[in-house]
């Protein structure tokens, strides 16, 4: 996935292009004016609860139409070209599932309408590859909930697709089962495969993936790499996190440098809010140098993914 | 097998549960147990005609009236509409399919799930009255005329239980207001009554006393004709499949 140089929420090499799209229900805008594009390589979707995520994967699968602006899937509209349907595994937020079905008829089921030439053997694959083959032969109305969101992904991996749109495919897993599927995600990222997770556990996406779309209000809020987005919000100040042998001495210091907005001490570490890291982080040495003050660690405290959120949706 | 079958096997294993095939299935038998209890009640030798009226009034304004287009309600409003209550909508419309291919089968699980309801209440009937009506001609006519209606009740039902959340309600009322009420009154709109094809289709086949008793009420402008009533049937088939895969295509699929 190649980034598009003015404009981070597109993608040079893009197999699905979100252009100019606006879904409303009745009076209520769900998503608004949103243009942006996923290649090849994992990209995480994020957003509070009732942002629009979920609008807009429904929308980029042709489950829903856009009020206004364009869809595309590899060039195509797949609610025109329903043979788009094969490079696309879905797996929704909502349940999904025939309670009646076994786990292995569940995929196998999907595999046929996926036209596969050998419906049994693909169902088993893509099991093995969730991790649910023992328990596959179960009526998917007894599993829990973890076991349901494997069957969900082991139905949208059946036919192998190119394009893979997950809505918060790890709800309710355990920890085992999540780092199970975040690792097979990842590889089929690696392998060059389109792969759209929404999810509002932070620091799973963290996790998966550095590049993000973040919707707020039915808006593309933020889009890119995470840090490069943290940088960008230049009227919000960095935290950063300072240890040194002698805190008071050192805070004394920094609260007079222009760059520092506030420094609170905890015990042997500073908490400092600056407009300029960079001044901040060439600055540092000399000071403690001058003050003969010895650095222990100098990091940003709010450069993850949750803070990078947090301040999103503060923003608005 | 192909996705049409896989869809059509599915969707009657997912709707037609052991509770609801029981239940369906009793209804659907009600009928021949009323006329095994009227016979009952009637004796041996008394009132001639009284079985073939019996017979008459259970067949046409008892099975083909009420019970098969409760049964096909029932049945075909949940084929598609469980599959949007339920949220597997995505499950099956987000594939390489055409989706006249989807509407299709989806109608076709609900005649054959249907009619396997129907079927065996229109045996079962047929059987029981046979020894009363001293002749077995009348089972085959009433198996025809429940497939003809079934199929045409579930050609307009289908569609109905995916668009409307009150589908069950609206197709009752359809049932008895469009059905009995305005189709009784405007005899020349029996040709789109799925009560009235099935007739039709039950009249061409059967023994003539069954045409001579029928009350115009039951058939309007029809005239007795299997091949017509099935045509008019295939014809509400083909009509509910093609406006299926249109809303399939320009709809939201989720909301």
């Amino acid at each position: 996935m190649t980034v598009a140089a003015d404009n981070p929420a597109l993608v040079v090499d893009a197999t699905v292009e979100v252009s100019e799209v606006s879904k409303w229900f009745g009076q209520k805008v769900a998503v608004s004016d949103v243009t942006c594009s996923f290649g090849p390589g994992l990209t995480g979707l994020l957003g509070p609860n009732g942002a629009g995520k979920t609008t807009l994967l429904r929308m980029l699968t042709g489950l829903i139409l856009p009020s206004q602006g364009e869809l595309r899937i590899m060039g195509s509209d797949p609610r025109r070209n329903v043979s788009r349907y094969r490079e696309i595994g879905f797996v929704p937020e909502e349940p999904a599932l025939y309670n009646t079905l076994t786990g292995t008829e569940y995929v196998e089921y999907s595999a046929k309408l996926s036209g596969l030439a050998n419906p049994g053997q693909a169902a088993q694959r893509a099991l093995a590859e969730v991790g649910l083959t023992e328990d596959a032969g179960r009526p998917v109305g007894g599993f829990s909930k973890g076991m349901r969101q494997r069957t969900k992904v082991a139905a949208a991996l059946v036919h192998q697709p190119h394009i893979l749109v997950l809505d918060e495919p790890l709800n309710g897993t355990d920890p085992v089962q999540r780092a199970h599927l975040i690792a097979l995600f990842r590889e089929l990222a690696a392998q060059g495969n389109t792969v759209i997770v929404s999810s509002h556990v932070l620091q799973e996406v963290e996790r998966m993936t550095e590049r993000v779309i973040a919707i707020v209000d039915g808006k593309l809020a933020a889009a890119g790499d995470i840090v490069a987005i943290r940088r960008a919000m230049s009227d919000i100040p960095y935290r950063v996190l300072i240890e040194s042998d002698r805190s008071r001495v050192l805070a004394a210091a920094l609260i007079d440098h222009e760059a520092v907005f506030s420094v609170t001490v905890q015990d042997a570490a500073l908490h400092v809010e600056t407009s300029d890291l960079a001044g901040l982080g060439s600055a540092i040495p000399r000071v403690a140098r001058d003050l003969d003050v010895r650095l222990t660690k100098f990091a940003p405290e709010d450069e993850s993914l949750e803070s990078v959120f947090r301040y999103l949706v503060r923003g608005r | 097998m192909t996705p049409f079958l896989a869809i059509v096997r599915v969707t009657i294993r997912q709707t037609l549960g052991v509770k609801r095939a029981i239940g369906l299935g009793l209804l659907s038998l009600s009928a021949a147990g009323t006329y095994f209890l009227t016979a009952l009640g009637q004796g041996a030798g008394r009132h001639p005609n009284a079985a073939f009226d019996v017979f008459l009034g259970l067949s046409v304004g008892t099975f083909l009236n009420i019970i098969i287009p409760v049964v096909t309600l029932i049945i075909a409003t949940s084929v598609l509409g469980d599959e949007r209550r339920d949220t597997t909508m995505s499950f099956l419309v987000l594939r390489p399919l055409k989706r006249i291919t989807i509407a299709a089968a989806k109608v076709t699980a609900a005649i054959l799930e249907s009619f396997f309801l129907t079927g065996v209440g229109a045996l079962a009937l047929g059987i029981v009255s046979a020894p009363r009506l001293g002749t077995t001609a009348y089972i085959v006519p009433l198996l025809v005329g429940t497939l003809v209606a079934t199929a045409a009740y579930c050609a307009v039902f289908v569609p109905i239980g995916y668009l409307l959340k009150r589908a069950t309600l609206i197709g009752l009322t359809y049932v008895f207001v469009w059905e009995n009420g305005i189709g009784g009154a405007i005899p020349a709109l029996a040709g789109i009554s799925p009560w009235r094809i099935g007739i039709s289709a039950m009249a061409a086949i059967a023994p003539s006393d069954f045409v001579t008793q029928l009350p115009q009420f039951a058939i309007g402008d029809l005239q007795p004709g299997a091949a017509g009533a099935a045509l008019k049937a295939l014809i509400l088939i083909t009509l509910s499949s093609v406006a299926l895969a249109s809303i399939l295509r320009r709809r939201d699929l989720a909301v």
